[in-house]
């Protein structure tokens, strides 16, 4: 049997259902295409509660979660938010994630659903004596309010001065008087937030449900068919799609979350050898002019030779157009060549592109900034 | 006729792929129902075979793509295509809209309407079909 949130009775009663990592989680309350619209348009909310959530403390966790991933840890500021990545002996990609700096000495790490066993397993058998790591994913809700109307739609529940709060922080506070964490981040390219609220359990999910059902009634739910096109149109890649445990950060397109002149951390040998030899193939954007890319179909360059796979793909509803974020070899990855893409018995013609997709004056968290 | 909230006109033919035809006169009208549209959730993309092409019986002759899926599109009859839905391609939602009007996928002659059309369901053995692949899941239909 699949897991469910504490969300799950709502979901049930209103949403096409669909098995991911376990959970039997929405895939779609009326459309895809509407979901993801209201969300460039004006405000959307997904559960996100299947997402690990772990919080680490005692004594040293600045210490360890340093030596855990290439980015800094201790030089951020109390109520950052960054995104990160925990790497292997080979320097791939276990998981990505995003780092709360909750205290001078605590963090709430957010993860994959479907890597949350293995990524508590990497810290728990790493963590010194004095490090303390609790998983709290199964006595917190997660929820992302993402869209240009999100603090409109999170301000009437939300104690926090949500126009005080900037990208990628985050702060302590209530929702509907129940302690919560909120951060401005998200996985769709827009303003929003994800709220973490404790105390919500499947057996007793009350608190959680009312919640949502604020939220609801301000904004549009979205399943995982819009959080998936969400993410693709902003470029922003999916872990055991796009990048992963083979995949280093200099191909996954990711280097900028090594901090320069940072010390030891796990799989920093192998990192600096990855950097000195340069990526065989990067991740790339890639619209076509006809034909919606999928994951595996072959990409080739004019003279038709092999030159990456799509790693995942989809129809964008603002470009009108199949887009994709792909695999290519080095040599034939500059940003705006021509490609080819064979999809089944045919072979369509696009271009490697930016990411995000969208024109980020119309759409996406930095037109808002310019209100 | 209907089946749980989906629409099954009883004067069509279908295949068990989810397509129907609508046999009246030399030329067949063919589209997607009511359920492999709504099961789609939002067809955002088709791709149809080209007038004067020959298409066989139950054998793939383009698909039908939502945000997240591709759909094969089969034949239900063989034949040649006389017409296909030019529609479609700047608005495949009319797919979702109308999938037994506006949303028609193409037209055909057929060439073995008398033999072959006994390999198709009628409205009653279509609904039929649909309640035995629902039979676990009553509001569910193949995987996205």
């Amino acid at each position: 049997m699949p897991r469910v949130t504490q969300l799950y009775e709502y979901h049930v009663k209103h949403a096409k259902m669909t098995e991911f990592a376990g959970y039997d989680m929405p895939l779609w309350y009326t459309t895809t295409t509407d979901e993801h619209l209201a969300v460039r348009n004006s405000c959307g909310i997904f559960d996100v509660s299947h997402m690990g959530r772990f919080e680490v403390g005692g004594k040293g966790a600045t210490e360890f979660l340093e030596g855990m991933v290439p980015t800094k840890v201790r030089t951020q500021p109390v109520g950052r938010a960054f995104y990160t990545l925990f790497l292997n002996g080979r320097g791939g990609i276990i998981d990505d994630l995003i780092v709360v700096k909750t205290t001078e000495s605590t963090y709430t790490v957010v993860v994959n659903a479907a890597n949350s066993g293995t990524d508590m397993k990497h810290l728990v058998d790493r963590a010194p004596g004095g490090v303390e790591i609790a998983e709290v994913t199964d006595s917190t809700i997660m929820v992302a309010v993402q869209g240009p109307g999100a603090s409109e739609s999170l301000q009437p529940i939300c104690s926090a001065d949500l126009s005080q709060l900037k990208r990628f922080r985050s702060v302590p506070t209530e929702i509907l008087g129940k302690r919560s964490l909120v951060s401005r981040t998200g996985y769709t390219g827009e303003d929003g937030f994800e709220i973490i609220v404790y105390g919500p359990t499947v057996q007793n999910p009350k608190d959680g449900l009312e919640i949502w059902e604020r939220l609801a009634g301000a904004s549009t739910p979205c399943g995982l068919g819009a959080r998936d096109s969400l993410r693709l149109e902003a470029g922003l890649p999916l872990h055991g799609s796009d990048i992963d445990a083979t995949t280093n950060p200099f191909e996954a397109d990711l280097a900028w979350v090594i901090s320069e002149g940072k010390g030891e951390y796990f799989g920093r040998a192998a990192i600096d050898t990855a950097r000195e030899s340069g990526p065989e193939t990067i991740r790339r954007g890639l619209v076509l002019g006809k034909g919606i890319p999928r994951h595996g179909f072959n990409i080739l360059d004019e003279s038709d030779s092999r030159t990456g796979t799509v790693t995942s793909g989809t129809f964008s509803p603002v470009l009108r157009k199949g887009i994709a974020l792909c695999r290519v070899r080095r040599e034939a990855s500059e940003v705006g060549s021509p490609v080819k893409v064979v999809i089944r018995d045919t072979i369509e013609g696009g271009n490697l592109a930016k990411t995000p997709f969208y024109d980020e004056q119309t759409y996406g968290w930095k037109r808002a900034a310019q209100h | 006729m209907d089946f749980s909230g989906y629409q099954i006109p009883k004067e069509l033919l279908y295949t068990k792929e989810h397509e129907w035809a609508r046999v009246e006169g030399a030329i067949i009208r063919v589209g997607i129902t009511d359920y492999a549209a709504k099961s789609l959730n939002d067809v955002v993309y088709v791709t149809l075979p080209k007038p004067d092409e020959r298409v066989e019986q139950l054998k793939a002759m383009g698909s039908v793509e939502s945000i997240k899926a591709v759909s094969e599109l089969y034949s239900p009859l063989s034949g040649t295509v006389t017409a296909v839905n030019s529609e479609l391609l700047m608005h495949p939602e009319l797919v979702n809209k109308s999938p037994y009007s506006e949303g028609w996928i193409l037209e055909l002659k057929p060439e073995r309407l008398d033999t072959e059309r006994k390999v198709l369901l009628d409205a009653k053995g279509y609904a039929a079909h649909l309640a035995s692949i629902n039979k676990d899941q009553p509001t569910s239909s193949q995987s996205p």
